[in-house]
């Protein structure tokens, strides 16, 4: 099995190394036009409070994965790797989720 | 290192999922007299934070290239950024320029919103800290010739969760409507 990125030894530039920067610009302009999306987002007249959070939680996910994808440089990683980290953290986004469904619904009782 | 990072991500989950309980259970979540949080200049912090996040990538890339003064010279832009983050949250916090949130009366203890507040951005702000200490050791070490990519890279894991977390302070504490 190759070695992952972050356990390699030296020698060769590992694989996400190997992508270097014009990747990394685009995914920094990327992460820049969702940040002033989020800003416009806030600023939007005339949308209710519900719509907002879902785009806000939408594009910090968003960006969130980006991060981890291209610059944590999760997308180079194994499989498994990336099960292991994105399994464990999916567990307090569901539970964040059923929290905002039961809030949600005592608002609307 | 992963390992690390998925447990401290839990810890950050706790933060957020207690400020969220908290706030959706709340009558009033912002309090009469509570200054309102600084979403423009926190949003300059944000992209010098993803800033950061770029240059120690880019760093990382130099260092597996071989280009070891360009590699220096971005882990230093990104420490510097590091210690600028850092700067900006005591100016948020305390006011070093001009009044901070507590002189404005966001005091910790007061409210849930105000405790919350800087239980969270203070322990994200702990985690650049730590991560400014991290990067100058490494690359002392590196100019040195006693690390090279592999600790590079392990330390700009670190560096870009410190990112990746704070994409979800900035969103929940300061955007949330």
């Amino acid at each position: 099995m190759e070695p992952s990125p972050a356990h390699s030894t030296g020698g060769a530039p590992s694989p996400a190394a190997r992508h270097g920067g014009k990747e990394a610009a685009t995914v920094f302009a990327g992460l820049v036009l969702l940040t002033a999306l989020e800003l416009g987002v806030i600023r939007a007249p005339g949308v209710g409070r519900g719509p907002v959070v879902a785009a806000l939680v939408g594009l910090a996910i968003t960006k969130a994965s980006l991060i981890a994808l291209f610059f944590m440089h999760l997308r180079y990683e194994t499989r498994i790797l990336r099960f292991t980290v994105f399994g464990p953290l999916a567990a307090p986004a569901v539970y964040a989720l059923a929290l905002m469904a039961d809030a949600a619904w005592r608002l609307l009782r | 290192m992963w390992i690390f990072l998925v447990s401290d991500a839990f810890s950050f989950g706790g933060l957020l999922i207690a400020y969220g309980i908290l706030r959706s259970g709340a009558a009033v979540w912002r309090q009469a007299g509570e200054p309102a949080l600084g979403v423009g200049f926190t949003a300059g912090l944000t992209l010098l934070l993803i800033s950061t996040s770029l240059t120690n990538v880019l760093g990382y890339g130099a260092a597996a290239r071989g280009d070891r003064r360009r590699a220096a010279l971005l882990l230093g832009v990104t420490a510097l950024g590091g210690a600028l983050f850092l700067v900006g949250q005591a100016q948020e916090w305390f006011g070093i320029w001009g009044p901070g949130l507590v002189r404005e009366g966001l005091v910790f203890g007061h409210s849930a919103r105000a405790s919350t507040f800087y239980i969270t951005t203070g322990y994200h702000g702990l985690h650049v800290l730590v991560g400014v200490a991290y990067i100058l050791t490494i690359l002392v070490q590196f100019l040195r010739g006693k690390v090279g990519p592999p600790q590079i890279e392990l330390l700009s894991l670190y560096w870009c969760f410190v990112d990746f977390v704070w994409v979800f302070v900035f969103s929940f504490l300061y955007l949330m409507p």
